[in-house]
């Protein structure tokens, strides 16, 4: 199975060439493809020099259109399956094989779950706030998950052929799960583990865009 | 009454820049018609106020002032629904060209 690792990146030289050389390490059969969200930084260079296929936005689109530029380059490079992983470090490079696993019995979709693995060192109100959005998104699309909004999944090409991402942003990741139960995908959750650092604190989602999230989800 | 000179002067100062970037061609003849009618209106409303207190006994507002901000009201979200959606086009559209761009990028750098 050719598997391709898309990797959004938006001014994350400081993380990019560990996190390429990391999973170029534990996935050395894989397309490394890392899409520069149009970064300030050396986000893109780095990712090169590490060995991923680079490629460029201009400016700044989101990570949900970042996404789907590196899974149409992806498409070009006649990959069989594509996971999603984060720029950051907070993700564990070894465990895409066991979603990649997950695909081969059978699965269109395998979503990593921080609630069914480990979350280390994940600050409470974030707990709160993945806990609302659980409930959210189980009731808006009835799909029974133990985490939402976990950018740690893999999809076959078939069923990413299929997926129709119209969010730039965050809301992206809530758009992936209509479009899970809109396409009949046949998915499951492996558990994932997800490292809390201050640096991807920093760097990632703060809770208040939460609330931005619901402006995209509800009024676009 | 002073308010009347007040708005005046700020309708007029409007209508102006309405010219201008009509002259300039920054504004299409349509838009530009469309806005000066809709100007033109709002100082006869000022000249007049008599007429806004008709037309909003006619319709059951008690008063003339009263009707004009209701349709101030609809007007303004109507206006804003409408830059809503164009801005939204816009971001996408803007999205499709800097991936458009990305992989095309990508691929004269490996051929």
């Amino acid at each position: 199975m050719k598997l391709a690792i898309i990797i959004p990146a938006y001014n994350e030289a400081e993380k990019i060439s560990s996190v390429v050389l990391a999973v170029k390490a534990a996935q050395p059969e894989s397309l490394i493809i890392v899409v520069d969200d149009g970064s300030g930084d050396a986000t893109a260079e780095l990712a090169a020099s590490a060995g991923a296929d680079v490629l460029r936005h201009k400016i700044n689109r989101g990570q949900g259109a970042a996404l789907k530029t590196g899974v149409e380059y992806a498409f070009r490079r006649y990959i069989d399956a594509a996971v999603f992983f984060d720029a950051d470090g907070q993700m564990e490079p070894s465990e895409i094989k066991l979603l990649a696993a997950e695909l081969s019995q059978g699965y269109d979709v395998v979503l990593g779950s921080r609630n069914l693995g480990r979350a280390l060192n994940m600050p409470l109100a974030k707990k709160i706030a993945k806990k609302l959005a659980l409930y959210f998104t189980r009731f808006t699309t009835g799909l029974k998950l133990t985490d939402t909004h976990n950018g740690f999944q893999a999809w076959t090409s078939g069923s990413l052929k299929r997926l129709n991402l119209g969010q730039d942003r965050q809301a992206y990741a809530s758009e992936v799960l209509h479009e899970i139960k809109r396409l009949k995908l046949k998915y499951c959750e492996v558990p994932v583990t997800i490292r809390y650092t201050g640096y991807s604190i920093k760097k990632g989602q703060s809770i208040w865009n939460a609330f931005g999230i619901l402006w995209d989800l509800l009024i676009k | 009454m002073l308010i009347q000179i007040i708005l005046l002067i700020i309708i007029a100062v409007i209508v102006l820049r309405l010219a201008v970037k009509y002259r300039a061609k920054e504004l299409p003849g349509k838009q530009f018609i469309s806005w000066l009618v809709f100007w033109l209106a709002a100082s006869a409303a000022v000249i007049w106020p008599q007429l806004t207190v008709n037309i909003a006994n006619r319709v059951g507002v008690g008063r003339g002032s009263d009707l004009v901000v209701y349709l101030a009201l609809i007007f303004l979200f109507y206006i804003l629904f409408r830059l809503f959606l164009r801005i939204e086009k816009l971001e996408k559209n803007l999205t499709k060209v800097a991936r458009a761009e990305a992989l095309k990028e990508k691929n004269d750098s490996t051929e």
